[in-house]
């Protein structure tokens, strides 16, 4: 069972104890910059800053792993299909397809693209408790005049918390049920329609089920959606500062 | 032929700070043919020991084979039947009758000899054939567990194990299921059951496991679980200790109502007959 999908695993590092705004819009410059490395070269070096939080963080490579593997058919779609599909000086030839220099480059940096997204995505949610992560996203959220649009930034918080708390969830419940239908003689790997088919059905009608329990139980303790306190406020502190700046200065001038 | 395990150790979360023992060195053998009854308080890893029979979990340390084989082969899957709880999550067919066959179609029977299993293992559990051709989604709570716990004794198999199987059923379902599982078992099937509550089962298994915390604290007979376990003692079982120390001559070693119902007659017929 992987229980450590997306998962907050407690831990004292550094990367631990900074303000959760600093390591959200730390994830923001990560993001953006991936998406704007376009060589080999600035990947590794996002790779780099990569293996060094993490080597801080200690976090361990288990939690990392089980955030990618589940995505790793995905990756190797985007990459197969960037190597067929991209034109240049063919490489070789499978079936009437022709795979290219450029696709192959072109394949390994949009693989590693998403994967380094990915790994970031799991630092950030395994360092940082989830109740503190909406603290954050709320208060990062409330300068913006979202008034207007008849949202809160407190009504905005609460759905990215609930989303975030539905993904080891879900997960829980899509193992949970990946193991029952194996138990009933499910081979996933020589019958994959049908296991899509069986697994998909009740997953879906699980969420439903379970979604509309946490409304019905948000709504029975009078959850109102404005100017909900924290019980640990997290307080900006000059250490958090340094460490935004330096991270987005690193970023922006490696990449 | 047998499920052997053999100094099982399994940890969840190994290396990360969430990490906990969940078996420590746990050795047990089920035969083929026997009712066990595996209880422990919630957590205590009965859930983690029956993942093991079938191969879902491989050991951490030690092994777990079935009738020779290592439980993580492919073949295992069509001798173990596993049943989880909130069986009623698993439906996914459109009727209740493709639900039912999901199981039996992967071990391979088609035709007449499905729907013979199919049929069998509805009539089993009680559930009519009214209800073949209707969406499993349209059926009550109660209804949609027997339909999944049908879907996996329609496939068969030599053992199944059945992972808290009376929650949320009536009594009247209860006893339905009850005396299936007694059904299967005189035919042959190793039925183990997982329970908390051992005390409703205590009556028809022929032997009993007590896990604490990861770690196996009991195995033996019923009438000797009464006699030597630490906890879980059934309530009847208590009521005739108690008498017992009120000083009636009744026995302390029962575990079914009949039983005590005749031993407390009994004894209420010799002090008349003594008063007379």
């Amino acid at each position: 069972m992987n229980t450590l999908f997306f998962r907050y695993v407690p831990g004292n590092s550094i990367v631990h104890r900074l303000d959760p705004r600093v390591k959200i819009a730390g994830m923001l410059i990560a993001s953006i910059s991936i998406f704007i490395s376009s060589s080999l070269r600035e990947m590794a070096v996002v790779a780099l800053v990569f293996f060094l939080l993490a080597l801080i963080s200690s976090i361990s490579v288990r939690v990392i792993l089980s955030a990618v593997r589940p995505m790793l058919m995905f990756l190797g779609i985007i990459f197969i299909l960037q190597l067929f599909l991209t034109e240049g000086n063919p490489l070789f030839s499978l079936v009437g397809l022709d795979a290219t220099y450029e696709g192959l480059a072109l394949g390994v940096l949009m693989s590693m693209r998403f994967l380094f997204l990915l790994m970031f995505a799991s630092l950030l949610t395994a360092t940082t408790a989830p109740s503190l992560m909406t603290t954050g996203i709320e208060k990062m959220l409330r300068p913006l005049p979202l008034k207007r649009l008849g949202i809160s930034s407190f009504d905005l918080a609460t759905m990215m918390f609930l989303s975030l708390h539905f993904v080891p969830l879900l997960y829980g419940s899509f193992s949970h049920l990946r193991d029952a239908q194996v138990s009933r003689g499910l081979d996933m790997a020589r019958n994959p329609f049908k296991a899509v088919y069986s697994l998909s059905v009740p997953m879906v009608r699980t969420a439903f089920i379970s979604a509309e329990e946490v409304a019905v139980a948000m709504e029975s303790r009078c959850y109102q959606g404005v100017n909900r306190s924290s019980l640990n406020e997290p307080v900006m502190q000059k250490n958090d500062l340094a460490a935004l700046l330096v991270f987005g200065i690193v970023m922006f001038l490696l990449v | 032929m047998s499920i052997d395990v053999r100094n099982l150790t399994f940890r969840y979360d190994r290396g990360t700070s969430l990490e906990k023992t969940s078996l420590e060195d746990v050795s047990l053998s089920i035969d083929k043919g026997e009712f066990v009854l595996i209880g422990g308080e919630i957590g205590s890893g009965k859930s983690t020991l029956v993942r093991h029979f079938n191969g879902l979990l491989k050991p951490f340390s030690g092994q777990v084979t079935v009738d020779g084989m290592a439980a993580h082969e492919k073949k295992v899957k069509a001798r173990v039947g596993v049943l989880f709880q909130f069986p009623q999550q698993q439906l996914f067919g459109r009727t209740v009758f493709e639900d039912v066959a999901f199981g039996p179609r992967n071990f391979g029977y088609r035709g007449n000899e499905l729907d013979l299993q199919v049929h069998s293992a509805l009539e089993l559990l009680g559930l009519g054939k009214e209800i073949y051709s209707v969406s499993p989604f349209r059926l009550s709570g109660g209804q949609m567990r027997l339909v999944a716990i049908a879907g996996v004794l329609a496939s068969r198999l030599d053992y199944i194990v059945l992972d808290e199987p009376f929650s949320g059923l009536d009594a009247e379902n209860k006893k339905i299921l009850l005396s299936a599982l007694r059904h299967l078992n005189s035919r042959g099937t190793s039925v183990i059951v997982v329970s908390h509550r051992m005390s409703d089962l205590l009556s028809v298994a022929d032997r009993v496991f007590l896990l604490d915390q990861g770690n196996l604290v009991f195995g033996g007979t019923p009438a000797e679980y009464v006699k030597h376990a630490p906890s879980h003692l059934p309530e009847i079982t208590c009521l005739m200790k108690e008498l017992r120390r009120k000083g009636f001559d009744v026995r302390g070693d029962i575990f079914n109502i009949d039983d005590a119902f005749s031993e407390i007659s009994r004894v209420l017929n010799t002090k008349e007959a003594v008063r007379r």
